[in-house]
């Protein structure tokens, strides 16, 4: 691969990209490159959203992007350290409403609702959260406390 | 060492040159790759070279005099962001909002999705009732033609080998709707989709999708519903005649018999919410 564009930012570190395989997807990268293994493989097949990451605050599934595919970017993953407003405040609703069972789902979906709290701001309603929601799956079913936490980051109660 | 090479050209000519470059059997084409990836996964495209178009200046949402281009690498998040497209498209905007996930929509492209020609595609059902017209470029330049001439059938379109879809237009805003049956929503294709939409003379285009091997336009059902709005008893013989005419299918995502009683409920559902939308 060739190009201007030689690397990616993860959690503000900067990752070169000219040694990964034109073919590597994002998700291998954190994973098994970088060791930032709390970014989950699910279903690698775009299903379950247990891979969602932040791609300059938006999400992204990481399974179906390939690295180079984002290179210029900046990736945020569950390991971010810096503080993030919206990170650390769905962090809270979790942990205050007990949002997990085994866990695996759970940085995507925490991710998946600070980048929603990023794209429709601080007054985002829980419908519109719960909404955007529909693509990450909690394999022990483990829905009501989540729900509990939306309702705690939202403007009104679901 | 990689299965394929990715090349990510800056131009248009570059992008065709590329094309150029090797039986078209080796290329893939990547736009967001939602299903590309998926292709090359489960052994369905083996390419040796993949193109990458995402530093083509393609990722545009252009309102002019009514009429609506989209670039072909626009996400399709972007689309249903646009209160534009809400309000004038609304039977777009809910196709749109019909694909995949909001990540899986951080990437996935209209263009993507009409190159793709699923049978199940969210996408083209409305964009035949809006009478789109997509824009192909290719080495002997730019090429437009309708929707509904573009996809063939199941994943075959009229893009030439050597051809990229650069853009869809849609001549005008039209009161619209776009409703879909499927088990679960974000993570599951349609088992049968209506999208119907009114022209500015008032008459009506009706299209159904999620039957292989590709959506289609139901003309004589559209001409049932008339141009004044159409009673209860012209919407009952529209949704009779939708289910005498279109030819349904049986596959492992639904029997005819359910999708023959679909499409008369749905095409009723989809006609009162365009109603709806005119009266609030």
């Amino acid at each position: 691969m060739s190009g201007a564009e030689v690397s990616i930012r993860v959690n503000g570190s900067p990752v070169p990209l000219e040694t990964v395989p034109d073919d590597e997807r994002l998700l291998d990268t954190l994973r098994w490159r970088l060791g930032l293994t709390g970014t989950k493989e699910g279903c690698r097949t775009g299903d379950c959203g247990a891979c969602t990451v932040l791609v300059d605050g938006r999400s992204v599934l990481a399974c179906l992007t390939l690295a180079h595919e984002v290179a210029g970017s900046e990736v945020r993953t569950i390991e971010s350290a810096g503080p993030d407003p919206e990170v650390d405040r769905v962090r809270h609703a979790f942990e205050s409403a007990g949002a997990l069972q085994c866990g695996y789902c759970t940085p995507g979906f925490v991710l998946a609702l600070a980048g929603l709290l990023k794209e429709r701001g601080p007054g985002a309603t829980a419908d519109e959260l719960l909404e955007g929601l529909q693509g990450n799956l909690c394999r022990c079913t483990g829905y009501a406390s989540i729900v509990r936490a939306v309702g705690l980051i939202a403007g009104a109660p679901p | 060492m990689a299965a394929f090479e990715l090349v990510a050209p800056r131009s248009v000519d570059e992008a065709v040159a590329a094309l150029r470059g090797g039986p078209r059997t080796e290329i893939g084409v990547l736009a967001g790759g939602t299903d590309l990836l998926l292709d090359l996964d489960e052994g369905r495209a083996e390419p040796t070279r993949v193109l990458s178009l995402r530093r083509l200046p393609w990722r545009t949402l252009d309102w002019a005099a009514g009429s609506l281009t989209i670039g072909s690498t626009l996400p399709l998040r972007a689309l249903e962001d646009d209160p534009d497209v809400r309000q004038r498209l609304p039977g777009l905007w809910q196709a749109v909002r019909a694909v995949g996930s909001v990540a899986l929509r951080h990437r996935a492209t209209l263009g993507g999705n009409l190159g793709r020609a699923a049978p199940a595609s969210d996408l083209i059902p409305v964009l035949l009732t809006l009478d789109a017209e997509v824009e192909l470029v290719g080495p002997d330049g730019a090429r437009r033609m309708l929707v509904d001439r573009f996809v063939r059938a199941s994943r075959r379109t009229e893009l030439g080998p050597h051809e990229l879809i650069r853009s869809v237009r849609i001549p005008e805003p039209r009161r619209s709707a776009y409703l879909w049956q499927r088990v679960r929503p974000a993570n599951d294709i349609s088992q049968l989709a209506v999208a119907v939409a009114r022209a500015g003379d008032e008459s009506w285009r009706v299209a159904v999708g999620g039957i292989p091997p590709r959506a289609t336009l139901l003309p004589d059902v559209a001409e049932e519903l008339g141009r004044a709005d159409p009673d209860d008893r012209r919407v009952a013989r529209a949704a009779d005649r939708a289910q005498r005419d279109v030819a349904i299918v049986a596959d492992r995502r639904a029997s005819e018999e359910y999708r023959r009683r679909l499409v008369g409920t749905m095409l009723r559902r989809a006609v009162r919410a365009v109603g709806q939308e005119v009266r609030a």
